[in-house]
């Protein structure tokens, strides 16, 4: 006999089907794509959030745009914080799906088995634009596997911004590190305002505490590529930043992050910091009188040789698992025929690697309506002659690349800085640790 | 099909799910196996995907990947940083979890009794639990900034700092562990608050009663009913707290990036700078696995002390 509920409610017969139907909708839901309509080709590309909002506008609005219609291709530009490139490269890689194009701040190169040779890429714009800056080659070749793992359109200098009237004061220019121990220290017990060197697990860190050992002569590795970290000139480097942060510097800087330096300067609360010239152009476009006070120096000059590192160096890679892979190539050639709109896009932050692009870059530079003089960025047009690769005098390479990121340097030169380590402790420390770099990239014949 | 076999069938499929939802030997399995797969898919594959790196010669990138047997273990336990990190994870769960417990209890037993407003403090409470880690973390680090610390300009304003007294919280080893410690306890006590609330809620009313008619004063409650009886769920509270506190990596990140010079590096954190940022997937898979033994032992021997002190 058939059972008929006459009850007008809920039974557990119901939930269970709602519920066991909720389910697969949301199980199956997300794998359910609605394509809407678009053109017949894209290009993803993910960079970083400039730190000159200008560029992005430029690039993700204007020059994409153009591109995208010129070359039938709906063009998507991703822009993430610097800090979260490498987890999301790392991601991409494991799923195998991702973003076409794909740029680093620094040298890749530990992704090299996962992206496509741009030596193509390469030879097309030397036939146009000439030969790319040595800075540009020894951050994304490797000669080991004779293989250019990335394409570098541009890099950002890493000058000394200095406040020149408390320099001034003091009657001294800090163009030698010895100008900025002294210098900073009389600065400091005149008015209380310490140098802003990093010493922090952070990029610019990363960067200044190369800038001083190539100064002072020493290096993470040889022209060959061999370890070589160990040397009296790295104890010399140690020395000399261990006695620069106890006389013209505070503990702040241990707890920096890459816009703390910027923050700090621009507060009014440093006399020197290293970085790139976002922190003048912040000023000028937030209208902050003091930026008029920060004068823009060379890298410092050492007791071996005047070397800086490059602040950011843009690195563009192709996963082979891109879904539009000539597409990307053709986009970084044209990108480079247009570098020119790109350079002043970023207010001059981006510095070509092709110098023909920007063939006047040097009068470009020395008239800026914004600085104040207007020939304040001048300073940066014989830059190739004092900046420099990450891994210098050899190439950036996958040890390299793991000792960077790992912030070895960083922590070596900290532990010595606050005598927490003596110097020789804090380079064997730093020395054992590179060493198993070393090995397991050896290894890996990546190096 | 006909216009009556329709009907037919719909009611002979009808009966085939009627007996499947009506028969409870069938059902459970099949309600209790979305979870299941979940735990299996989400926990149980990455598990054991972690033992595989960690066992082989994996980098983010490559794509050769074969066994290097204990080869990364070796190199780890090797490694001052590994040692720091171990020590320092131990050192933030344990106070950060002390101090959690005695807050925890201090504001559940205020917040069982009724009085004005008690709603907008309990939202005010669980509102650290509610917000991203990550967005609670970068509020805390504008708070310990060098240059813009709150703490300090407030200090200074009412005379408790000097002038020439100005702690950089992040940039000194200790002072950076603390306020990494206490990061982590406003972020596990709303949690733990919550627990413990359900656990006073949930003693009878009348034992209070018949205590009080005995005689007993509010210390006496505390030590011989309320904690024995809330004992069980209040290590279940902890044992959540220690595990969110030693698998976090998020407030290292966002604070100190393990600085300064490695001294609050957390095991998480160095997994994370190893694994992603250095590339070496095999060794950060290797370093996040110390923390596999450590948390299942600490897991038993919760559960079965919260066994042994629930009260029959």
């Amino acid at each position: 006999m058939e059972r008929t509920s006459h009850r007008r409610g809920i039974s557990r017969r119901d939930v269970i089907q709602t519920a066991a139907a909720a389910g697969v909708a949301a199980s199956v839901g997300p794998f359910v794509h609605v394509r809407p309509a678009k053109a017949a080709k894209t290009l993803k590309i993910l960079q970083w959030s400039h730190f000159v909002p200008a560029y992005d506008k430029w690039f993700n609005n204007e020059y994409t745009k153009a591109w995208g219609e010129k070359n039938g291709t709906e063009v998507t530009v991703d822009n993430i914080n610097l800090s979260l490139i490498p987890s999301r490269a790392a991601a991409e890689v494991s799923a195998q799906k991702g973003h076409d194009l794909v740029m680093f701040l620094s040298p890749p190169s530990v992704y090299e088995d996962q992206v496509v040779d741009m030596t193509d890429v390469y030879e097309t714009c030397i036939k146009k634009h000439g030969k790319p800056i040595d800075l540009a080659v020894k951050s994304t070749f490797n000669p080991k596997t004779n293989k250019y793992f990335a394409f570098s359109d541009s890099f950002v200098p890493d000058p000394v911004n200095y406040r020149s009237d408390l320099w001034g004061e003091i009657g001294m220019k800090p163009d030698t590190w010895d100008d900025i121990r002294i210098g900073g220290k009389k600065i400091k017990d005149k008015t209380r305002i310490p140098v802003g060197v990093g010493l922090s697990a952070e990029l610019d860190t990363a960067m200044a505490m190369r800038a001083v050992l190539y100064a002072f002569g020493a290096g993470e590795q040889d022209a060959e590529g061999n370890l070589a970290i160990n040397s009296k000139n790295t104890v010399e480097a140690l020395k000399f930043v261990t006695a620069l942060f106890k006389e013209a510097m505070t503990p702040e800087v241990l707890a920096w992050d890459p816009s703390s330096n910027n923050r700090q300067i621009l507060a009014g609360r440093s006399s020197l910091v290293l970085n790139a010239i976002s922190v003048t152009r912040t000023g000028e476009n937030d209208k902050l009188p003091i930026h008029e006070k920060i004068a823009i120096a060379k890298a410092a000059k050492g007791p071996v040789r005047r070397i800086g590192l490059e602040h950011v160096m843009d690195c563009y890679v192709i996963w082979k698992f891109s879904e539009n892979i000539d597409g990307a190539k053709k986009f970084l050639v044209d990108y480079i025929d247009s570098f020119k709109d790109g350079f002043m896009a970023s207010q001059f932050y981006n510095f070509p690697c092709f110098a023909g692009t920007v063939p006047d870059l040097g009068k470009t530079i020395s008239n800026d309506p914004k600085a104040v003089p207007p020939d304040k960025y001048a300073v940066l047009s014989d830059v190739l002659d004092w900046a420099t690769n990450v891994g210098y005098p050899g190439y950036s390479n996958a040890a390299i690349d793991e000792v960077f990121n790992t912030w070895v340097i960083n922590t070596m030169f900290a532990k010595a800085a606050t005598g927490a380590e003596t110097p020789e402790n804090a380079m064997t420390q730093a020395e054992t640790a590179m060493k198993a770099i070393w090995a397991k990239w050896k290894e890996r014949k990546l190096i | 099909m006909t216009a009556a076999a329709e009907p037919a069938g719909r009611a002979a499929r009808n009966k085939v799910m009627a007996r499947f939802i009506d028969n409870e030997r069938l059902l459970w399995p099949a309600l209790l196996a979305p979870a299941i797969v979940y735990i299996v898919l989400l926990v149980g594959f990455p598990f054991l995907l972690s033992i595989f790196y960690s066992l082989s010669s994996a980098t983010v990138a490559t794509s050769d990947i074969h066994f290097v047997g204990l080869e990364n273990f070796t190199r780890i336990i090797h490694s001052d940083t590994f040692w720091r990190s171990l020590w320092n994870t131990i050192v933030l769960t344990v106070i950060s979890q002390f101090f959690v417990l005695v807050f925890a209890g201090i504001l559940a037993t205020a917040l069982i009794k009724d009085f004005r407003g008690k709603w907008l403090v309990r939202l005010l409470i669980l509102l650290p639990w509610v917000a991203p880690i990550s967005l609670g973390s970068i509020g805390w680090l504008w708070i310990f900034d060098s240059i813009y610390s709150i703490i300090n300009w407030t200090a200074r304003a009412v005379g408790l700092f000097g002038e020439d007294f100005w702690p950089i919280w992040l940039g000194q080893p200790n002072l950076a562990m603390a306020a990494i410690i206490v990061v982590q306890i406003w972020r596990i006590l709303p949690l733990a608050t919550v627990i413990v609330l359900a656990g006073l809620s949930s003693i009878p009313q009348d034992i209070h009663d018949a205590a009080e008619v005995d005689g007993a004063g509010f210390w006496r409650h505390q030590f011989e009913i309320t904690l024995p009886l809330v004992m069980p769920i209040t290590l279940v509270a902890v044992l959540f707290g220690i595990i969110f506190t030693f698998t976090d990596m998020i407030v290292v990140f966002v604070l100190t990036r393990g600085g300064p010079y490695d001294t609050t590096q957390v095991i998480a954190s160095w997994a994370y700078f190893t694994g992603i940022q250095g590339g070496d997937l095999a060794g950060g898979a290797a370093i996040s696995l110390f923390l596999f033994p450590v948390l299942v032992a600490v897991a038993i021997l919760f559960l079965i002390a919260a066994r042994r002190s629930e009260v029959t």
